[in-house]
């Protein structure tokens, strides 16, 4: 029994998803009626998959936000895989996280989860792209697994789950830091930008002739 | 219970239109019912002020159930309401209506931008034989922006420039801006090599605390609605102050269809259907104000038949669901080399942009081979971000590791949107009327659109893109996406902007108009109309400022009307 584990020393991933989170799709927990009741439109599912989710309605708890209802359909082996991607994408670099480290992995799996027509355009490329690699790529010594990811570039599927990763990524604190995102906090007043990035803005103005 | 009180006035909506109405006739010492079609909302517990993408499902992505985002002030609606269809006729152009389910309605998500409409925009035919004329001038509602500005809180205080047909405030109305940011630094130089103004944008955003509201923190979006009560929604500013009159009674998931009169023709009151329990109830005051939305207060009038209304009420020319307009709107992207690996700043601001561009071509309309202008939005920055970040990116990019890292460092903030907004002429191809079939849940006929551009607007739609691409180029950048630069394909579809007004509009005689100057109906004189319905023309200005200007103008006259037995 069990799972396909990565040869190369690199640690399973672990699923970042808290238990409530787990049960609320199982619909153990009362926040799974969250999604339930009026407004909630059930959409086609064209990307195949599991029975029918319900989306979040058109009325969701905002403040603080709902976690996504619908239950992930990733098996463990996709899971594994798409760890492996994440981090071939975005490994630990200085003070920056891994992406699987921050549950990127796990976002795939919301995603491509989700009952909405964009996500389930994104379900049939990613799944297949994941299953593509499956277990030999997991079973694959570094050598090997590093020809195969070079192979990727250039396909929808390398695209997609690129797109989505950074995306999972850098809406993260981790992410903001690592881009420069220095915003989101309360000030008395906006100051404008600072004097230095006037005067960079300045210099390359005058080198457009403006 | 709502239905035992000897009501003066029922107002349906909550928006702009009616939360102005409310405030006003409140105030003057009239007891108000107000109908909501949506649930209650309250921006001050509901609000999602920091939160950022990753907390939410998707990130934060546009779905279908939240087609603005997870974090938009929208409940319950967006372009598809559950239970409430609409339909756009066949041979019709693309048309789509957005529309909420809550208290305050769109002004809990909207962009906050305050533009006065020009005194060439109440006189467009006088202008240039297209259109139609206002039957007031800018002069008239002047004092009403005056005292909507400073009740409401706008941004965009400046030295008074003289722009032509872009009124300045007076001194006193508006409050200061903050300064303009990087991305408008940068893109206001190239337009000003090109001839067009650069000027601070009016925008409905506080910057100084008002009466039990905060001043902006220039943080997280104005669209998430706003729990601090920094920026202008009805719900914020207008139904407090109204409630605590004393005078104003809300009732919500009151969804109405139509207007009751009285054996003398006259309204008596309302009919609507719990949208919740399905059951119908009649309502009854000296006077009904519809502020539902040009949408659905000309489905309301048209669904108000009987023996001697057999087309609908205030009908009689086949008016009404006429001149239906929206904005023009199309936006091009461009990345620019210049903006890379600039200092990391904090470009949060008020949400609302701090500049814009207002429409600078009036003197060479000729020339350019189209009659009406647009104004420019401009989006940049170093925003949150979101889903779509990859897009920075150019298309060809398969980095990973740290050149993908570096890469994005290097280009974020380094993209501008920009986007026009311009007017769009009446014409016969755009209207709405009931469909003859479809009904919505609880058995009322629905709206179906019919939608036409003309070339007036395509040829405008093109020159946008001419111009920013132009923009684009002299700032030594590229733009992003396929480009389109044939204009009749560039163009927004019909009610995309959602500025759709006009369905109901205002005129000198009912001949050729629905409402007086006053929002007040020619058929019913105890039966106005508070809302975008009322437009005669839809300049590039957004026009949320000037409903709610006009309709404090008309609840004056309708509480002038009361108090002196007019009604």
């Amino acid at each position: 029994m069990g799972h396909p584990t990565p040869q190369d020393g690199t640690p399973k991933y672990v699923s970042k998803i808290d238990r409530r989170t787990t049960l609320t799709w199982i619909g153990v927990v009362g926040a799974a009626t969250a999604a339930a009741g009026a407004g909630v439109v059930i959409y086609n599912q064209k990307g195949g998959g599991k029975a029918q989710a319900k989306g979040y309605g058109t009325d969701p708890k905002l403040n603080p936000p709902i976690k996504a209802p619908w239950p992930r359909i990733m098996s463990d082996k996709q899971l594994q895989v798409a760890a492996l991607v994440a981090d071939h994408i975005l490994p630990a670099s200085g003070a920056a996280p891994s992406a699987s480290s921050l549950g990127v992995p796990d976002f795939i799996d919301e995603w491509v989860s989700a009952p909405y027509p964009d996500q389930l355009k994104d379900r049939a490329i990613i799944l297949k792209g994941l299953d593509d690699l499956g277990g030999r790529f997991l079973k694959a010594d570094a050598t090997e697994r590093a020809a195969k990811l070079a192979t990727l570039p250039g396909s929808d599927f390398f695209k997609r789950f690129r797109a989505l990763s950074v995306g999972a990524y850098y809406t993260t604190e981790a992410g903001f830091t690592d881009i420069g995102y220095i915003g989101n906090v309360a000030r008395p007043s906006d100051p404008g930008p600072s004097d230095e990035v006037k005067a960079v803005l300045e210099q390359r103005l005058k080198g457009l002739g403006l | 219970m709502a239905v035992a009180e000897p009501y003066d006035v029922i107002i349906v909506g909550s928006g702009a239109g009616g939360g102005m109405s409310a405030y006003h006739l409140t105030h003057s010492g009239l007891k108000v019912l107000m109908l909501e079609a949506g649930r209650d909302y309250d921006p001050r517990v509901e609000t999602p002020m920091y939160n950022t993408n990753a907390e939410a499902p998707l990130r934060g992505a546009s779905t279908p159930d939240k087609p603005f985002g997870f974090y938009d002030a929208t409940v319950d609606g967006g372009w598809e309401v559950p239970n409430e269809p609409y339909t756009v006729a066949e041979g019709s152009e693309p048309f789509t209506w957005w529309r909420p389910r809550m208290l305050g309605g769109r002004t809990n998500h909207w962009g906050r931008i305050s533009l006065r409409f020009g005194p060439l925009d109440f006189k467009p035919r006088s202008r240039d034989g297209l259109g139609a004329d206002w039957p007031i001038t800018y002069d008239d509602l002047a004092p009403w922006y005056d005292k909507t500005e400073k009740l409401v809180g706008v941004t965009g205080a400046a030295a008074a420039r003289g722009l032509f047909n872009t009124p300045d405030s007076p001194p006193g109305c508006l409050m200061e801006s903050p300064p303009p940011r990087a991305f408008e630094i940068f893109y206001a130089r190239a337009f000003e090599a090109m001839g067009i103004p650069v000027v601070p944008m009016h925008g409905a955003v506080v910057s100084q605390a008002m009466e039990g509201r905060n001043t902006c923190v220039f943080a997280t979006p104005c669209g998430r609605g706003c729990a601090i009560g920094a920026n202008f929604q009805s719900t914020t500013v207008l139904l407090p102050p109204a409630m605590a009159t004393k005078n104003l009674t809300i009732v919500t998931n009151a969804l109405v269809y139509q207007v009751d009169l009285d054996a003398a023709g006259k309204a008596k009151g309302v009919s609507y259907v719990d949208r919740i329990t399905g059951a119908h109830h009649s309502v009854t005051a000296k006077a009904v104000v519809l502020a539902a939305g040009s949408g659905e207060t000309a489905r309301i009038l048209l669904n108000s038949k009987s023996s001697a209304h057999p087309d609908g009420l205030c009908n009689t020319h086949g008016m009404v669901g006429r001149y239906l307009m929206d904005s023009v709107g199309l936006g091009v992207r461009g990345q620019f080399p210049a903006l890379e690996g600039l200092p990391p700043t904090n470009d949060d601001g008020m949400s609302v942009e701090h500049v814009y561009a207002p429409w600078w071509g009036y003197a060479k309309q000729k020339e350019l081979g189209f009659p009406r202008g647009y104004h420019v939005e401009v989006g940049g920055g170093r925003q949150m971000p979101s889903m779509g970040l990859a897009g920075l990116l150019p298309a060809d990019d398969h980095s990973v590791g740290d050149d993908l890292r570096g890469k994005l460092r290097q280009r974020y903030g380094s993209t501008i949107g920009f986007n026009g907004r311009g007017e769009m002429i009446p014409n016969d191809d755009c209207y709405c009327e009931l469909d003859p079939t479809v009904k919505d849940k609880w058995g009322v006929p629905v709206l179906r659109f019919h939608w036409k551009w003309g070339e007036s607007e395509t040829k405008q739609a093109a020159h946008m893109v001419q111009t920013f691409l132009e923009a684009i180029d002299k700032l030594g950048g590229k733009p992003l996406g396929k480009i389109e630069t044939d204009g009749r394909k560039a163009i927004s579809k019909g009610g995309e902007m959602i500025h759709e007004v006009g369905t109901v509009r205002m005129g000198a005689s009912d001949k050729d108009s629905v409402v007086n100057q006053y929002g007040q109906t020619w058929a019913v004189p105890n039966l106005f109309v508070t809302d975008g319905a009322v437009l005669v023309s839809s300049p590039d200005k957004n026009p949320t400022l000037s409903i709610l200007a006009l309709a404090w103008r008309s609840s004056d006259h309708l509480a002038t009307l009361a108090k002196t037995g007019g009604l």
